[in-house]
């Protein structure tokens, strides 16, 4: 709550909010409203999305675009991918993530070491497509191997394996880029909730006979269990709107055809389907939403 | 720490500075002075401006777009020079490829003439699209299939101005004749002379889908269509276009199976399947060229040529590469660059009106950049390849564009998807199905 | 602690050493094996990985040099003074195996050319067996130069060359089409085609962009934490929203408002956009850091007369550096690697990331060059990063911990 002794004029809490609000007002809401309307229109939004209907087909009036976004085979594809990189990268990163932090505090180069994780976090994604180019390649034909994974596999005399382009290996070898872009995030707001771990409280268990297991489970988890809310809540909206690393590396081939790259590549083409899935997409974070808000107000009911 | 919030006004401030004083937009201009006429020195009289610059005067801007860049932005240059020396146009180009780009340019500042390798531009903008003979267009040099292509709903939008042979097959001579090849003269020949390499451990083929970035079943599909031209011919590929012919008609189920056979097989094409969908088609070319080469052949478009020579300098066309017409197609399959007008401007009229002229057509070929659909380009080609393949376009009884660009979306999505697909083993009759179901979707649309 | 004592505990920790080692290994050989390959030629990119840099190159045709040519050519190739296989015009004629057998066949002064041991009679074996001789024979003409690091790939980017050769090559050979377009000496840096002059453009993108985002959030999370409106829950609820709705939405409409407002193609429009959707997660930042400060902190102050003014920018201001650092790196680096927004909405002025793709030709080649480029674009954040590492970790604890 705010302190009641502040005296404050009626205007003077919009006079600091103007700025940014003016601001997202016209970047964000205005636009997302327009997508919106656009959802319920045709490909190039000149009549409702009603006329798009074929005969003898099943047909959703003018949701039918919203009919392609959640029935069409493409897009169940990318939902059914969706939900596999929530599942693996999200426990992957934050575990990856805490479980360096935990090591790297326990070490005198620390910083360094943690530098080197972070460091992709500073990469564009352009770059990382090019950087891992020379990771996934496969040469199939008499020349040498010049991408790393399969030079290992065949100096050890084994079969190349086309990793972007095999549907059993394509996912998770994206994933991996996903996971080495993001645990470096992970690992650094972790990384400082540790530290904020009050010292004499981990000495006084250990003093008490606690395992170093049983100092991290009972004491060093709950204390941090907020910066873990937040990095997991973080990553799952990051993830959720995961783009980049599939456009650059397979561009939704193979089977990898993740929401938003679906969204992107009908952006010129068909505007209604595209918007569609957009708000597809806003819809699945509302949970998010919801539980952020809800963090929020008890925060200010502590305060 | 009052001195904070000073300092960082001062930055914001010093950056806005920077960036009025920053340099001006230099994508690529080509400001050439204006004839120096006495003209421009009197202001009674009213500048004597060639006739070919439909009323521009010197000085006025003149914005294009296209995909080229480098050597091709050069030959481009090269070919307009003329046109903005006369007239003193500022020509102020903007290279990009994406398509997410030229949409957001179109709804807001559109250029006022567009380059674009495909038709999707004429389905999406038509309404946008100026008809280029009320702009000054001259249509009489160029044969009407050019002009069907690029006209909607009785409105001719669109023009070629560069045109690529897509129905052709390269292969090194030299390598040839040491293994005793002979170049196919029928569409049975080539298969017959493709199973005779498989027969010798000499893989016939290569091949592949990756664009640089990721995979696209474009140079599939393209073998495709040659192998319908051949079979069936033109009129049978537009069929497709027009709906009469349904993508899972038996001729297209059979060509998919020949090309299925030579596309997924290690003993037919570099590395099998994944090698097809893996290996970027810019070093599909160089397999077959390299040392030693991994392959005996590779079908791509005239640009192949220029691409050979840039890997391998020490090549020579004619006796280490060459390329000869895909056996057997009836009428020709091509690749074009468009020509779009969204603006009417007397700098915009000069431009469309001399690129679509005899004089047009000739500095085109002159600058040896691709083959011109302009009749003013015949004769006029220097390079002996680039003149090959003109006479291989000026001789075709029809011609047919890609049909995935032609129809657009969501049936060429779902072309090169369902190649891709087909490659690596999918069904060949049920992917087709759902194919010809995207076609009868965008046939409605 | 004696030696003993502290062997004894490196032995003991040696496993979490060496998990940490391994773990750093993975994260850096990709981006470790780019820096090698941005060092090495298009055609050393093209044939082999980037660790065979480091080791001892093959001698490829040798035995079968040895074998078919050097009892009569000698082992350097110079022993014929007439067909002086060290001479690169010679071997020039000779690109592939197929035009040295069609040579061969042919008799020199009236005798076969080849006489011990004979060539393999089959055409397709004779081939292979020709094909690394030719590589040999390029060894030793010194035009195979697969293996020599270079800095061209560097020079290339920066200047923007696209041709087919190299940047200084062209340059020393005076190739028309080169020097039509560059003066060959320092100038070339700032070639609007090149990453000198992308680096330059994106400098002017990131640095307003960062602070205009930094001033707008912490004014508004000031009223957030310390200002009394109605509607606050509310308002603050949207924004958390705000932070998943993805930009791709907003790009027509807003180049559509562009043309109106004269804005297209403007460092301002661009700079606005990235303020646009930095500013929710910046916001929320900021406010969950002073929101948490100490209440007496400002109570104080009020008493002691100061206005709300005066407390945000003496108190909440200074205190909240920790988070404003750790919000303008985040802020700094998503600017510096957007590749979208930069691509439409200043694309007379190509910023690092949309240069690099500009670079390719039109068809995908010239990768070699983009490993250099790639590696240039990389430079800032890095720096940024380790530069300011300390208060970044500071400002996020004081940032998430809150909750």
């Amino acid at each position: 709550m705010v302190p009641k002794i502040m005296k404050q004029g009626r205007l003077a809490p919009w006079l600091y909010l103007f700025p940014a609000l003016l601001i997202m007002g016209l970047y964000i809401i205005y636009p997302t409203i327009g997508t919106i309307r656009l959802s319920l229109l045709n490909y190039n939004s000149t009549a409702s999305a009603a006329t798009t209907c074929t005969a003898n087909q099943p047909c959703w009036g003018i949701f039918e675009n919203y009919r392609y976004a959640l029935t069409n085979s493409e897009m169940l594809t990318a939902l059914r991918n969706n939900a596999l990189w929530l599942l693996v990268m999200v426990p992957a990163t934050v575990i990856i993530g805490l479980l360096f932090a935990l090591l790297a505090d326990r070490v005198r180069y620390e910083s360094l070491a943690k530098a080197v994780i972070f460091m992709p976090v500073a990469i564009s994604f352009i770059g990382a497509g090019i950087i891992w180019r020379f990771v996934y390649y496969i040469e199939t034909g008499t020349g040498a191997q010049i991408g790393l994974l399969d030079a290992i596999i065949s100096g050890f005399g084994g079969k190349p394996v086309a990793w972007l382009s095999n549907p059993a290996t394509n996912n998770f070898a994206l994933m991996a880029v996903g996971v080495w872009l993001w645990a470096g995030f992970c690992m650094t707001i972790l990384s400082a909730a540790i530290k904020g771990v009050s010292a004499e409280m981990l000495e006084a268990a250990r003093v008490d006979g606690a395992t170093e297991f049983q100092v991290f489970w009972n004491i060093m988890l709950p204390t941090i269990m907020p910066s873990i809310v937040v990095v997991t809540t973080t990553m799952f909206i990051i993830i959720l709107k995961i783009f980049d690393v599939v456009f650059v590396m397979t561009g939704g081939n193979f089977g990898t055809e993740v929401i938003a790259n679906r969204m992107f590549n009908l952006i010129v083409t068909n505007a209604g389907r595209s918007t569609a899935i957009a708000v597809v997409l806003i819809a699945l974070t509302i949970p998010i939403m919801i539980f952020n808000v809800d963090r929020f107000r008890k925060e200010e009911m502590a305060r | 720490m009052f001195k904070l919030s000073k300092l960082l006004t001062l930055l914001v401030l010093a950056g806005l500075l920077l960036a009025a004083c920053g340099p001006q937009a230099t994508p690529t201009e080509v400001m050439t002075e204006a004839p120096a006429t006495e003209a421009s020195s009197s202001s009674s009289s009213a500048p004597a401006q060639p006739a070919m610059c439909m009323g521009a005067q010197p000085g006025d801007q003149l914005t294009v777009m296209y995909q080229w860049s480098g050597a091709e932005e050069e030959s481009f240059n090269a070919i307009v020079k003329p046109l903005l020396d006369a007239c003193g146009i500022k020509l102020v180009a903007q290279t990009n490829r994406d398509m997410a780009v030229l949409d957001t340019a179109v709804k807001s500042t559109p250029p006022d003439v567009l380059f674009w390798p495909d038709l999707r531009p004429l389905k999406l903008y038509s309404d946008k699209l100026l008809a280029l003979d009320s702009i000054g267009a001259d249509k009489s040099n160029f044969a009407s299939y050019w002009m069907d292509m690029g006209t909607t709903n009785g409105k001719w939008v669109a023009i070629p101005v560069k045109a690529d042979v897509k129905s052709i097959i390269w292969y090194s001579p030299a390598q040839f004749q040491a293994l005793g090849y002979q170049v196919p003269a029928t569409f049975e020949d080539l298969q017959t002379l493709v199973d005779k390499m498989a027969a010798d451990n000499n893989v016939p083929w290569s091949m592949g889908f990756n664009n640089g970035g990721a995979a696209d079943g474009w140079s599939g599909t393209d073998f495709i269509q040659d192998i319908l031209l051949a079979t069936q011919g033109p009129d049978y590929v537009n069929g497709i276009l027009s709906g009469k012919v349904a993508y899972n008609d038996q001729p297209v189920v059979d060509a998919y199976t020949l090309y299925h056979k030579w596309a997924s097989d290690a003993k037919y094409t570099v590395g099998g399947a994944d090698g097809t969908v893996n290996t970027k088609f810019l070093d599909a070319i160089h397999k077959v060229f390299s040392n030693p080469p991994e392959a005996m052949m590779v079908k791509q478009s005239g640009f192949a040529g220029g691409e050979i020579v840039k890997e391998f300098p020490n090549l020579k066309y004619g006796t280490d590469f060459d390329f000869f017409e895909f056996p057997g197609v009836k009428g020709v399959q091509g690749g074009a660059d468009f020509m779009y007008a969204f603006g009417n401007s007397p700098a915009a009229q000069a431009l469309v009106a001399y690129l679509t002229s005899k004089d047009g057509g000739k500095a085109w070929a002159a600058a040896g950049f691709g083959l011109s659909p302009n009749s003013g380009a015949n004769g006029n080609y220097t390079d002996p390849q680039v003149a090959k393949l003109g006479d291989i376009l000026a001789n075709a009884s029809g011609f047919t564009f890609d049909i995935g660009d032609g129809l657009g979306d969501p049936f060429a999505t779902a072309e090169f998807k369902g190649v891709v697909d087909i490659v690596q083993g999918a069904d060949i009759k049920a992917t087709l199905d759902t194919i010809a179901q995207a076609q009868t979707e965008t046939l409605n649309k | 602690m004696n030696a003993f004592q502290s062997l004894n505990k490196i032995f003991r920790r040696l496993p979490l050493h060496l998990a940490i080692i391994v773990m750093c290994l993975l994260w850096i050989i990709p981006t470790l094996g780019l820096f090698v390959t941005s060092f090495r030629s298009r055609e050393a990119v093209r044939t082999s990985g980037w660790w065979s840099a480091f080791l001892p190159q093959p001698k490829v045709g040798l035995p079968e040099y040895t074998q078919y040519c050097a009892s009569c050519h000698g082992a350097d190739g110079r022993t014929i003074q007439t067909a002086d296989l060290s001479d690169p015009d010679l071997v020039n004629q000779f690109p592939r195996a197929a035009n040295l057998l069609v040579m061969l066949k042919q008799p020199v002064n009236g005798s076969s050319h080849l006489i011990n041991p004979p060539l393999p009679a089959d055409a397709k074996t004779a081939l292979s067996t020709l094909a690394p001789i030719i590589t040999y024979m390029q060894t030793l003409g010194g035009t195979n130069t697969q293996n020599q690091l270079t800095l061209n790939n560097y020079v290339d980017s920066l200047v923007g060359y696209k041709g087919t050769q190299d940047y200084s090559t062209d340059c020393q050979q005076k190739v028309p089409s080169t020097l039509a377009k560059y003066k060959c000496n320092i100038s070339d840096l700032l070639n609007p085609e090149g990453m000198g002059a992308a680096f330059i453009n994106t400098v002017l993108v990131s640095v307003p962009a960062t602070l205009l985002v930094i001033i707008f959030a912490a004014l508004a999370a000031y009223a957030f934490a310390w200002l009394d409106f109605p509607g606050r829950h509310w308002l603050f609820a949207l924004l958390v929203g705000l932070q998943v709705i993805p930009l791709q939405m907003s790009l027509v409409p807003i180049a559509q408002l562009y043309v109106k407002l004269g804005l297209q193609s403007s460092f301002l429009g661009i700079w606005l956009f990235h303020v646009g959707f930095g500013l929710p997660y910046a916001i929320y930042l900021i406010r969950n850091f002073i929101g948490g400060l100490p209440r007496d902190v400002f109570e104080s102050a009020y008493l002691d007369g100061a206005s709300h003014w005066t407390a945000f920018r003496r108190l909440a201001l200074p205190l909240a550096m920790p988070a404003i650092g750790a919000l303008g790196i985040f802020q700094f680096i998503w600017v510096w690697n957007d590749f979208l927004v930069a691509k439409i909405f200043l694309n007379t002025h190509p910023v690092l990331t949309v240069q690099i793709t500009n670079l390719l030709d039109p068809r995908g080649g010239n990768w070699h060059i983009l490993t250099g480029a790639a590696f240039l674009s990389f430079i800032i954040p890095m720096v940024v990063f380790f530069a300011f590492q300390r208060s970044f970790v500071r400002g996020l604890l004081a940032g998430s911990v809150k909750g």
